[in-house]
């Protein structure tokens, strides 16, 4: 028993360890003063007010958003197929294959954010907001097809071949009878792929540009040279945010089993 | 014939995806590599290397970083282990909500997240504040923008996902396999460490393998906790590249990053008990 | 030409060599035809050719007719019942079983009357709205039954169909196969690795054995008249004997095992094949063994390992010399005294094989 003890503590210790600093954050951004002090003082919504009217913070959210939309559904289009070809075909260099499509997430992002950039400075002059999500979507590749294709090894492969056999093409197969059975592991990909994008900052930091930059960015560069609870409040709605998204998954599709 | 059908479609399935990926991703990564082998006249050289490698302040940073990795890991595989162990063992319910816990700080935006430990760790922090307040200091301690900062800022990213792999690779390990042995006669703890270690040792070194390499290729948390005063590898990088717009440091220390990073998976694979897929 | 013919199939590749090799195959229309054999014989590799989900690399598949070799699956009339049925799982009964009606184009009120009237034939009425989830094996085994009926195949397909459902569901579920087989004349083929099945189901059992048939035959002929050694052993004749041939003639032949005569009127194969003087294997079943207590005709004396009741009947475990034998009687177990014991089989019952 004492042995129990002892693992409940580190664990406990452990969760606050883990979940503290973002009770911090949201407790301290509710200061009346400007001050990074805490326990804060006073209670005051100004900074929430401020983030709201900020318009570098208003215009990078929507970029995010809108980055993270486009580099995800591509990602999903593109690698969905590939997923298939993992589960349902067997070929020379498979294995390979299959490595080559997970190694954006093992390449450190920083590197693949500068290869990018000399890249598409020196070889194929892409304007920036185009790099910007050709780099967001090489990145969530190995999200997509490796959540999909774990969804696909569970479906019955003798489903696509009773819809042949019923007149199907193998397309229509696909669409009719093997996406509609798949559509939590599809979710699932979405949105663990969306956030990945969302919150990206190694492969950002070298894409962006006038006019083109993504909200994490935008509080980096906010931090350099402003100290007020403002990042605090933004945070805080960042971190709401995720909170929800991962309970509305949780509860609608187990979303630990994908991690 | 309709084989020749199958593998149109196959291609067709396949090739979309891999040229994106060779043209957005491969090819990027190559021509960094042999940028870094150019020299000032165009020519196939060393040099750059040579620069870099011998470079004070990168073999600073360098070392630097591998021992914030060397700190960081142990640190999460003690803390980890336990925490994971206990949380394969609690009632569904519950373990759901300790799994949504923990995921929390992986789905966060890393400056938020990174940003918090400066309102605890800061002058006016929480640390510093309890301390004097209490007595225990004079006065505020300088805990920014110290490697301490950079420590405790990536276990709050890597505590996680270590947490994660161990749990998956110790729910492999049958509660059968462990009734046995505890029958057989094993303690608590002789249990834990003859069966259900050695049984998930995969999984502790899958773990390692991303908290290392992780750590030393992490950007936010340095970035934000170390600041320029305490380079790491990574920040050292960026202000090569953005802010001091030597390319061809920045080239080679991107590839002794890629390198670093292979060795570390290849290597630690190497440490797998038995080939497991 | 018979309704389906396969001529000299290639088919079914693994590391390079195919599983049927310059295979033929005919069935009859309105047969109910069972390829019998154990896994890996080449039974499901021949139905996924016909299916078209293996492709033949040489030969000829042709059913009512039509070519069927170079056609995908698809656009092949068949109608595919899977072991694990196969429905699903995001559609309705009525929209899987309307699946290859649509697919085919059928008018949309042309499709419910068609649904009422197959649901009703397989006993699913009112279960249009349930989803698969919802239903027993059995159920959800009819339901893939209706799929495939309801589009008016040239012929159906069964893989092992009921092999997941319990003994009991299984005994009922023949009785409706066959019975819809007779109502509608679809013709059928049928895998399955249980004789049993294959007896009670079948007009004819082609029994295949590492991609070639060993014998094609009515039920009655495969279990009364195995022709080929694999066949024997296949359909239960698990007792086997050696000896050597005495002599042969049209009615019976003479064999000696270990000093003792027996007689068989019936040898597997040709009886050209055998000449006096070779060594041949006798092959009976365990429940046509009788036991004996004097010498009588065509019996022979086994020593007891041990006798197990079972009721109405006992099984023992004998040998003769190096043979292990089984025989199952009726009635109690002999008293334990007792070491050995003559069992005798009918001549009809045994059969002569040439060793090979």
């Amino acid at each position: 028993m004492k042995k129990s003890k002892l693992l409940i503590f580190i664990t406990i210790v452990m969760f606050v360890f883990l979940l503290g600093p973002f009770l911090v954050i949201i407790i301290s951004s509710f200061s009346n003063n400007a001050v990074m002090r805490f326990p804060p003082e006073g209670f005051s919504l100004q900074w929430y007010n401020k983030v709201l009217n900020i318009e570098m913070f208003r215009t990078t959210f929507w970029m995010s958003l809108k980055i993270g939309l486009a580099a995800t559904l591509t990602a999903l289009i593109l690698g969905v197929p590939v997923a298939y070809t993992n589960v349902r075909y067997r070929y020379p260099g498979k294995g390979a294959l299959e490595i080559f499509f997970s190694s954006p997430a093992i390449v450190p992002g920083l590197v693949i954010g500068f290869s990018l950039l000399r890249f598409f400075i020196y070889v194929t002059k892409i304007p920036v907001l185009t790099g910007l999500y050709l780099g967001h979507t090489a990145i969530l590749f190995p999200y997509t097809v490796r959540v999909v294709s774990a969804s696909l090894r569970n479906l019955d492969r003798g489903i696509e071949e009773a819809a042949v056999s019923l007149g199907s093409s193998p397309v229509h197969a696909f669409f009719a009878v093997v996406l509609p059975n798949i559509q939590s592991g599809l979710i699932a990909a979405f949105i663990l792929a969306f956030i990945t994008s969302f919150n990206n900052v190694p492969v950002s930091l070298f894409l962006t540009g006038p006019g083109v930059a993504t909200l994490p960015i935008q509080m980096l560069v906010y931090m350099e040279y402003y100290f007020d609870p403002t990042i605090s409040a933004l945070s805080s709605i960042l971190i709401v945010l995720t909170i929800i998204i991962i309970q509305s998954t949780e509860k609608l599709l187990g979303i630990s089993k994908y991690m | 014939m309709n084989r020749l059908h199958l593998k149109k479609t196959f291609v067709l399935l396949l090739i979309p995806g891999l040229i994106f990926l060779l043209f957005f991703f491969l090819v990027p990564l190559l021509f960094v590599l042999v940028e870094s082998f150019k020299g000032a006249d165009g020519g196939i050289t060393l040099i750059r290397y040579k620069e870099v490698l011998t470079n004070p302040q990168f073999r600073l940073v360098f070392a630097r970083t591998l021992k914030i990795a060397l700190i960081v890991t142990p640190i999460a595989v003690l803390v980890g282990y336990p925490s994971a162990y206990l949380m394969t063992k609690l009632p569904a319910a519950k373990k759901s909500i300790l799994m949504s816990l923990v995921i929390l700080p992986l789905m966060t935006s890393p400056v938020a997240r990174t940003y918090a430990w400066i309102v605890i760790l800061g002058k006016y922090g929480i640390v510093n504040q309890t301390l004097t307040s209490i007595g225990i200091l004079k006065e505020p301690v300088r805990l920014m923008y110290t490697e301490g900062a950079i420590i405790v800022g990536l276990l709050q990213l890597f505590l996680p996902i270590m947490i994660l792999t161990l749990v998956s690779a110790m729910e492999n390990v049958q509660d059968e396999v462990e009734e046995a042995a505890l029958s057989l006669g094993s303690g608590k703890a002789g249990c834990f460490f003859r069966v259900i270690v050695p049984l998930s040792f995969d999984g502790l070194i899958m773990g390692v393998t991303l908290v290392f390499t992780g750590s030393i290729t992490a950007y936010v948390t340095p970035a934000i906790l170390g600041g320029a005063k305490v380079l790491t590898l990574s920040t050292l990088m960026r202000q090569e590249a953005l802010v001091l717009m030597n390319w061809e440091a920045a080239t080679v220390i991107a590839v002794i990053m890629i390198l670093t990073t292979l060795i570390l998976y290849n290597g630690l694979r190497l440490f797998k008990p038995r080939t497991l897929v | 030409m018979s309704f389906i013919e396969l001529t000299n199939i290639d088919a079914g590749y693994i590391k390079g060599n195919p599983v049927l090799k310059e295979f033929h195959l005919s069935v009859e229309k309105g047969e109910l035809v069972s390829l019998l054999g154990p896994s890996g014989c080449g039974k499901t590799t021949t139905l996924r050719t016909i299916a078209g989900f293996i492709m033949a690399e040489r030969g000829k598949v042709v059913v009512g007719g039509r070519d069927y070799t170079d056609l995908p699956p698809n656009k092949r009339n068949i109608g595919l019942v899977f072991q694990n049925y196969a429905l699903f799982p995001h559609l309705s009964v009525y929209e899987n079983v309307a699946y290859g009606l649509k697919r085919r184009k059928v008018e949309k009120r042309l499709i419910q009357g068609e649904i009422e009237d197959v649901l009703k034939l397989v006993s699913l009425t009112g279960f249009e709205e349930r989803l698969p989830a919802q239903l027993s094996g059995g159920q959800r085994q009819r339901v893939a039954l209706a799929r495939s009926i309801v589009i008016k195949p040239d012929l159906l397909l069964l893989d092992e169909p009921l092999s997941n459902l319990d003994a009991k569901l299984r005994d009922e579920m023949r009785a409706e196969l066959s019975r819809l087989q007779h109502q509608l004349g679809i013709t059928m083929i049928y895998v399955t690795h249980d004789q049993i099945e294959a007896l009670s189901l079948s007009s004819r059992i082609i029994v295949m054995n590492e991609g070639n048939i060993e014998q094609i035959g009515t039920p009655e002929d495969i279990y009364e008249r195995p022709e080929t050694p694999f066949v024997a052993r296949f359909i239960g004749f698990d007792n086997h004997l050696e000896g050597q041939l005495i002599s042969k003639s049209e009615e019976e032949l003479v064999v000696d095992v270990d000093g003792t005569t027996l007689v068989s009127s019936r040898s597997s194969g040709s009886l050209d094949l055998i000449n006096n003087g070779d060594p041949v294997e006798l092959y009976f079943r365990p429940d046509d063994t009788k036991l004996l207590d004097e010498e009588e005709n065509n019996s022979i004396k086994a020593d007891i390992d041990y006798a197990n009741y079972q009721g109405n009947t006992t099984q023992y475990s004998l040998h003769v010399g190096e043979s292990n034998l089984r025989a199952i009687v009726s009635g109690k177990p002999v008293p334990a005294d007792v070491k050995s014991i003559r069992i005798s089989i009918a001549p009809n019952k045994l059969i002569v094989e040439k060793k090979e």
